[in-house]
């Protein structure tokens, strides 16, 4: 009988398997086949191999001569970087004061300013475009950083959620001791709440990563480009050149995929709490 | 800030006084950022909507005729209406039945479930835009793979995004497999909170593994499902990036990807219509809210009815 019983549970942890391997290549087949696709000549691109006989690293090669890559590389990384920080800070400093510091009206105008989350990007897009050209920054760097720069609802939201996990005898502790409120947020609480930094950090950096209509909107000009800007006019530039399109796009996949290798556990619980807002 | 000048206050109170005027100063910059770049434009937005506008001469009041244009002259509005409500059924009710398995399966304590995982949940980090570059490359017709494994059991070519009917499906599966990974990291999160002793008490009762999952798991998983579908819908209603990379800017073929997203960027930043794209903009919020109300309702009153 006992056999049985093991045999049953061996045959249903083999469909489990199955099961988990078939779910797995679904996820992942269009990327791999992007991978193999972007070592191909073009002549081969048809062939139904994962792994090329001769991988065509040259590939890799046009894609730098075609498109000014590490210069948007370059542009991406700063821009994401300076939101990613301005984010972090302004975010953890109002979810602080949201958590912890007594003000009149705290409350109210916390649900006020989570209300915003509603308002989705459909109907700012336009007024920010014009804003953006009354202040003359359309096509320059500001229009790429600024706007994201001092906080949104929902970072501060996350930092809130993570503030009030803290002991208040944290804090009270400093008080005591005749720390001002800045000092009690930097010296003491902004240590504790590293996980939730690590949260916003990753999920704000693969958000500029990946923007595309703000600076489709924005930028005219290859110099301050993005990646995927960058991508989309090298794919209507080079219509159907599969092999060096497929290799853009996986130089654009690398530093996500790297950053989500490392960074899996904070992003994909950002990412549960993110639904939040849409 | 008050306490500080008034000294019969003992020192806590100037303490007290300081993380007053701190809580303030610590939400200005957030509050003022949304302010400028939010609460500003939205009044803006709908101030345009009752004009004409190209920027470049004097906008002109013209009343509600941007919102009659939409629904009596505007052919293209109800073909974006339509095209965006298929769209949007067409990516919500298989992203919330496959997700719902997959979250089921992965879910299982098996040995080496953390790299499935990883796997599964990877397509979160990955840009719209180099998806839906990728997946043209799956769709191509001549030699993408999807063409290619089905020639292996005698199905003809079949032009993907090429035949108008075709292109809609193939978005939508581009826009499931985008969306799945998030729907099943929500439901995963829910499922784990699920006490195991309500499945022990169930399977001691003789219920099978089916039974459990449809008359435990579904049932408890109800207020994570409504906000996926909430979320999902949302998304759908606005999908741009995905559209504009993978069937071009004009939601070709012929109309048959012409969803709202599309129409608002073209009248906006190709036709320079800013006043009527402003009414649109803001019709879809309306539309927005209001599915979103009416969600919440039903699940208050399926709550309620328990």
């Amino acid at each position: 009988m006992g056999e049985r019983v093991i045999k049953a549970g061996m045959l249903r942890a083999g469909v489990v398997y199955l099961a988990l391997i078939g779910i797995a290549w679904c996820a992942l087949f269009p990327i791999l086949w992007a991978l193999s696709g972007s070592l191909k000549k073009e002549n081969e691109v048809g062939v139904p191999t994962l792994l090329p006989a001769h991988p065509q690293w040259s590939n890799y090669r046009e894609v730098f001569a075609l498109m000014p890559f590490w210069r948007m590389f370059f542009n991406t990384v700063v821009y994401a970087g300076c939101v990613t920080a301005g984010q972090v800070f302004f975010c953890s400093l109002a979810g602080y004061a949201f958590a912890r510091l007594p003000f009149r009206g705290r409350e109210t105008l916390f649900v006020l300013y989570l209300g915003t989350l509603m308002v989705p990007l459909t109907v700012t897009v336009i007024p920010q475009f014009i804003l953006m050209r009354l202040v003359g920054w359309t096509d320059t760097p500001w229009a790429m950083i600024v706007p994201g720069l001092f906080g949104t609802a929902f970072g501060t939201y996350l930092m809130r959620q993570f503030f009030r996990t803290l002991p208040a005898e944290l804090e009270e502790a400093a008080i005591l001791d005749g720390c001002s409120p800045w000092q009690v947020y930097w010296r003491i609480l902004l240590p504790h709440i590293r996980p939730a930094i690590m949260v916003l950090a990753v999920l704000t950096w693969v958000n500029v990563w990946n923007d595309f209509l703000w600076p489709l909107v924005m930028i005219e000009h290859k110099s301050i480009a993005t990646l995927t800007l960058g991508l989309v006019w090298l794919q209507g530039e080079y219509v159907a050149r599969w092999p060096v399109l497929m290799a853009a796009s996986m130089l654009i996949l690398v530093p996500l995929v790297i950053i989500y290798a490392v960074a899996q556990r904070s992003f994909v619980r950002g990412i549960a709490m993110s639904g939040f807002g849409g | 800030m008050t306490g500080q000048s008034d000294i019969a206050v003992p020192r806590r109170r100037g303490s007290m006084g300081r993380r007053l005027g701190a809580g303030y100063l610590f939400v200005a910059p957030n509050l003022a950022a949304v302010a400028v770049f939010m609460l500003f434009p939205l009044g803006f937005s709908l101030y345009m909507s009752f004009q004409k506008w190209d920027l470049f001469t004097p906008p002109e009041f013209v009343g509600l005729q941007n919102f009659r244009t939409l629904f009596t002259a505007d052919p293209l509005f109800l073909i974006a209406l339509r095209n965006t409500v298929v769209f949007t059924v067409g990516t919500v009710a298989p992203t919330v039945l496959i997700s719902l398995v997959v979250a089921g399966v992965l879910n299982r304590q098996v040995k080496g479930i953390g790299i499935f995982r990883t796997i599964v949940f990877l397509p979160l980090a990955v840009s719209a835009v180099v998806m839906a570059v990728v997946w043209q490359f799956v769709f191509n017709t001549d030699n993408g793979l999807l063409n290619i494994m089905l020639g292996w059991v005698g199905i003809g070519p079949i032009p993907w995004l090429i035949e108008p009917h075709w292109a809609m499906f193939s978005l939508c599966v581009v826009s499931v497999w985008k969306s799945v990974p998030f729907a099943t990291v929500v439901l995963l999160a829910a499922m784990q909170g699920i006490p195991g002793e309500l499945y022990e008490a169930a399977r001691i009762d003789g219920a099978g593994e089916v039974r459990r999952f449809f008359s435990i798991t579904v049932p408890l998983l109800r207020g994570a499902l409504m906000f996926v579908v909430v979320i999902s819908i949302i998304n759908a209603f606005q999908a741009f990036d995905l559209v504009y990379v993978l069937t071009g800017g004009n939601g070709g073929p012929e109309t048959a990807t012409y969803v709202l997203g599309i129409m608002l960027f073209q009248n906006a930043f190709g036709f320079l219509q800013f006043g009527y794209a402003s009414a649109l903009a803001w019709l879809m919020f309306a539309i927005l809210l209001t599915l979103t109300a009416v969600q919440l309702l039903l699940a208050r009153r399926s709550r309620l009815e328990d």
